[in-house]
């Protein structure tokens, strides 16, 4: 009789601690959680911890944070519209257009995002400040060196690759077929990309919108490296930083700061609340 | 008429390799062919989606192969209906009309009409993702007809529902097209559909036409082992055959049939089921083929009864339910069968 209850008895104390051993897995995971979410907050929390209410009113009244403010946001503006332009087109025919090499064009697409800004902007200083093509650009009138254009420039450079990978995963996400049939119903290849592509990518669009200037507003090795850091000229958000922290006015730097934070987190907050991309990248 | 002359296609690694087809006025067309013979490919090159390498499409004896698809006339649906989600039932129906910049009033005279005709205007403000696999069928075929194609092109149209609803929208698309008088073209992977709904049949397979006719002419008489297999044809053997006094001997191990046509040699042999007599004494008939055999097994399909007969080869035999009760047949009786020598079908 105990021989054959026995083995009863062991199972179910087997699943018993089984069960609490999965339950204490999950505390362990949990706890990881609560670490990263530590972290993250304190490190921002210190930066809230130095605000003086009174002085950010201040700071936010003070000439050079305003252009700071003011530049950041319509240089971020024009540089996500630019990245945008270029990346539907991109992002659409690396998805629907055949041909050889796909694999090797989308590593170069990608490119821009792995390299560290500094090189980036290295990069684009050569090639606007030293070579023929910069020179006739500059002809033109278009100078980008040391100037606001360079700033859009380096956030449109280094975002790119963004913006076509979240759209790149939009396009994908689109049954061709939907275009097949907009096709045989009296549409142009152009038109069916137009009314039926378009409008079915809203989601991936908002959110390649949302994520790209977020991340050109707080874009700062590029900037720096090709159109300088110079003061109520060149300097947006993130170089008013560098600019007041060098020269010790932590007050006007926090208040930048602390601006900034607030950015990042309301478009972060637009992207996860109304897209389904809040991780493509 | 649509007519297309040997067409081929490349696309990646996969070829269809000259392609022939005709498809009548007034036509139900089926292409028949298993998963990745290239069914969908072919439709979308008529549509216009992809460009033959060689080769021509003609309807009604004007050459399309060149012309976009926004201007053949052709009206496509497929198996998942690809309503656009972000407009309602009724901006789908009318999406063409608009495109073509039709007047309001014109537009709204259309849709009247063919939601009437496919009894979806109730459903003309929902938004498509709420519509059952039947409805959202309708839609996708209102869409396609509004624009008055020569041809509607169904890509597996009645894949994707549940076999009930796939019966009885099966025998609405027939309805719809007698109604319209256009020619349909068809593809399916399903026998049942090809022999309820199809005037005429190809089989398609590995990017070839293999082969084409009527139902009953290419159910009844294929032509290659791959379409017996397919199309799940019932008693097939291999054997030898040597031709006799104008007949066809084949011999199947012990077993000896008569056929009138066919070839030599190596060969396989077919006998439809249906054409299959059973008695429970020796038939003196003029059938050339009779065998003795066993009652193995006994099981219902539908209205009639699937009878698995040993005779040292395992034939299936089809019969009434009336017939099964009338010759108080059981499994292990002892049966003779028999069957024409112009039944004994050569592969």
């Amino acid at each position: 009789m105990t021989i054959k209850i026995e083995p009863n008895l062991d199972y179910n104390s087997k699943t018993l601690i089984q069960k609490i051993k999965r339950i204490k897995f999950n505390y362990l995971l949990l706890l990881f959680v609560v670490l990263t979410i530590i972290f993250i907050l304190s490190t921002v929390g210190c930066i809230f911890a130095h605000l003086d209410l009174g002085a950010l009113k201040e700071s936010v009244r003070n000439r050079e944070v305003l252009f700071a403010i003011t530049l950041s946001i319509w240089t971020s503006t024009l540089s996500t519209f630019f990245c945008l332009m270029l990346a539907i087109p991109v992002a659409y025919s690396l998805v629907r257009v055949r041909f050889k090499g796909k694999t090797l064009v989308n590593t170069i697409v990608d490119l821009p995002m792995s390299l560290p800004p500094l090189v980036a902007g290295l990069g684009l200083l050569l090639l606007f400040g030293t070579t023929k093509f910069g020179d006739f650009l500059s002809f033109l009138g278009l100078e980008f060196v040391f100037s606001i254009w360079g700033i859009i420039l380096a956030q449109f450079f280094v975002n790119l690759p963004l913006s076509i990978r979240i759209l790149r995963a939009t396009f994908m996400g689109i049954d061709p077929r939907y275009e097949h049939v907009a096709k045989t119903l009296g549409c142009s290849d152009l038109s069916s990309f137009l009314k039926v592509t378009i409008p079915m990518s809203g989601q991936g669009i908002l959110a390649s919108i949302s994520l790209t200037w977020s991340r050109a507003i707080g874009e700062f090795g590029a900037t720096l490296m090709l159109a300088g850091a110079i003061r109520l000229e060149t300097e947006t958000l993130p170089i008013s930083i560098y600019l007041n922290m060098a020269c010790g006015e932590i007050e006007l730097a926090i208040a930048a700061a602390i601006i900034l934070i607030l950015i990042s987190f309301i478009s972060l907050y637009i992207c996860e609340r109304f897209t389904k991309f809040p991780n493509v990248y | 008429m649509l007519k297309i002359k040997h067409l081929q296609i490349h696309l990646g690694d996969f070829k269809l390799k000259d392609i022939c087809l005709e498809v009548d006025k007034q036509e139900y067309f089926i292409i028949l062919g298993p998963t990745g013979a290239g069914k969908t490919i072919l439709l979308e090159t008529i549509a216009g989606i992809y460009t033959p390498k060689k080769g021509s499409i003609l309807l009604n004896g004007w050459d399309v192969t060149y012309v976009p698809p926004k201007d053949r006339k052709i009206g496509i649906v497929y198996q998942d209906f690809m309503l656009f989600p972000h407009l309602t039932v009724k901006e789908n129906i009318e999406f063409g009309l608009k495109i073509k910049k039709y007047k309001n009033w014109e537009i709204n005279k259309h849709i009247k009409k063919v939601a009437e005709s496919l009894h979806i205007s109730h459903l003309l403000d929902r938004d498509p993702k709420t519509l059952s696999g039947g409805e959202q069928q309708k839609v996708s075929i209102a869409r396609a007809i509004i624009m008055n194609p020569e041809i509607l092109l169904l890509d597996e149209p009645l894949g994707s529902l549940d076999p009930p609803t796939r019966e009885i929208l099966g025998k609405e698309l027939k309805k719809i097209q007698r109604e319209l008088g256009i020619m349909v073209l068809h593809v399916s992977h399903s026998y049942n559909e090809a022999i309820s709904l199809g005037d005429k049949v190809a089989i398609l397979n590995g990017g070839k036409i293999i082969q084409v006719g009527n139902p009953s002419e290419v159910f009844g008489k294929p032509n290659s082992e791959f379409i017996a297999n397919f199309v799940g044809t019932k008693n097939v053997f291999t054997g030898n055959s040597q031709l006799k006094n104008g007949m066809y001997q084949v011999s199947v191990g012990e077993n000896h049939f008569e056929a009138v046509t066919g070839k030599e040699g190596k060969i396989k042999i077919c006998v439809r089921p249906e054409e299959i007599f059973v008695s429970n004494n020796p038939i003196n008939t003029s059938g050339r083929n009779n065998f003795k055999g066993i009652i193995t097994e006994i099981s219902r399909s539908g209205s009639v009864v699937n009878l698995y007969i040993d005779t040292g080869l395992q034939f299936i035999v089809v019969i009434t339910q009336a017939s099964l009760q009338e010759l108080n047949l059981t499994v292990g009786s002892e049966v003779y069968i028999a069957f024409k020598a112009t039944a004994v079908h050569m592969i």
